[in-house]
């Protein structure tokens, strides 16, 4: 389960703000429709907040929202100071960050931007029609302009939701990574490494690293490299195994390649990859004798 | 800065200190031709592990030492070349073809008794 974080990583300069801002076009002539439907709104916010609320209550997948009382009365808390900053005519960098701190907690509960984006239609539906029934004939222009407001926060609260959808995946990632190539000692001086998985270059570069830091931790002399569990090499990888091999040579220890398969036998073959460098033993069982032999072990049945 | 070369039985040592200069390496390469020959000397153990850059100048050399000792009755094993070093060197396409190369000074000179009680140099 990856961590919980109280803030984002996202920061916003004051020229990513004006940029944004310009990107919903939204200009002086705006921000005086604003104004005049500014008491409007304030009058109507704990309506709109409610309804706000209301609607995502009514959606299954908004659950975990609701599952954490502390989360929600905050989030109550931040919609309704939301709806007035609205209307405030500043969307400075304070305004930013208290959208910023209002997507974060539905990142927290891991809110679905897609019922969120539902919810967020739903409140500017209301208070569009609000604001059309009561503030006269011009109704539609004013809506328009505050729409705009709503459009530049979605913006920033969609940037968050998904930068912390990305944020989990990347930890995870790191997790795949650190437990997926561990080099065991199972004799002095003989190490073995199943490598499982997709060898990608950062993966097997970080492979090679952690390989050559523990030939040196555990004064290896001989290595065993299984690779059963690697579906496809092609040219690229069998490149990055013949460099490891090569680097673990400089460090004075052999290594032997294990668990070709038949399939990446004749792939290899068939790519051109010159394998003369590449000790290879056709499993892992062949690869500890062979591997016991140049240590001078010799297994013994009792 | 010259490198100071150690006799040790019938072997020599030789413990690199700091980044070599190119100078450097030349000499190193002339005074252990030179002193294999003087103490009539089986093995060279070269300990490179200070050494964090390997270029391909110091490759060279390196494997030019091996090959000159050799004629002269020596051979030699470099040892403790560091993890980033090895990776890099590979990545550089500089290998040492021909050329032992061993963990740290104590496999080195395993390595060259092992060499030697096998019959591959010949002992006085």
């Amino acid at each position: 389960m990856p961590s919980l974080q109280e803030s984002t990583r996202l920061q916003f300069t004051e020229s990513e703000i004006e940029r944004r801002r310009r990107f919903v076009n939204l200009g002086a002539e705006d921000l005086e429709r604003i104004a005049s439907v500014k008491d409007l709104i304030v009058k109507h916010a704990n309506t709109f907040s409610a309804a706000f609320f209301d609607y995502l209550a009514k959606i299954e997948e908004a659950r975990p929202l609701f599952g954490n009382v502390a989360i929600l009365e905050q989030a109550r808390t931040a919609k309704h100071e939301h709806l007035l900053a609205m209307v405030s005519g500043r969307y400075d960098r304070a305004y930013v960050e208290q959208r910023l701190k209002l997507a974060m907690l539905y990142g927290r509960v891991g809110l679905d931007s897609r019922v969120f984006l539902g919810a967020f239609h739903n409140l500017l539906q209301t208070i569009g029609m609000t604001i059309m029934r009561e503030s006269g004939s011009d109704g539609a222009q004013k809506f328009f302009s505050l729409e705009k407001v709503g459009f530049f926060d979605l913006g920033i609260i969609v940037d968050v939701l998904i930068d912390e959808r990305e944020r989990v995946i990347g930890q995870q990632q790191i997790a795949i990574r650190e437990l997926s190539t561990p080099a065991l000692q199972i004799r002095d001086r003989l190490l073995i490494l199943p490598i499982i998985g997709v060898l990608d270059s950062q993966r097997a570069k970080q492979l090679t690293d952690n390989l050559l830091h523990a030939i040196r931790a555990n004064r290896a002399k001989v290595v065993v490299m299984d690779i059963t569990g690697v579906a496809a090499v092609d040219s690229k990888v069998a490149n990055h195994l013949i460099q490891t091999v090569a680097a673990a040579k400089l460090m004075g220890a052999a290594v032997i390649v294990t668990g070709l398969s038949a399939e990446v036998a004749q792939s290899l073959v068939a790519l051109g990859v010159d394998l003369s460098k590449l000790n290879t033993v056709g499993d892992l069982q062949g690869g500890l004798e062979e591997a016991d032999r140049l240590l001078g072990y010799v297994v013994q049945r009792t | 800065m010259p490198v100071p070369i150690l006799k040790q039985g019938s072997f020599l040592i030789v413990s690199v200190q700091a980044a070599l200069s190119d100078r450097d390496l030349v000499d190193l390469k002339n005074e252990l031709a030179e002193k294999v020959g003087q103490y009539r000397s089986k093995g060279v153990v070269i300990d490179v592990s200070l050494l964090d850059v390997m270029d391909s100048f110091a490759t060279r050399m390196l494997r030019g030492i091996a090959q000159t000792t050799k004629l002269r009755g020596a051979n030699t094993v470099i040892v403790g070349i560091q993890p980033d070093v090895a990776f890099a060197m590979v990545q550089l396409g500089l290998a040492l073809e021909g050329v032992d190369t061993a963990l740290d000074l104590d496999e080195g000179l395993e390595l060259l008794n092992l060499r030697m009680s096998k019959g591959e140099i010949r002992d006085v």
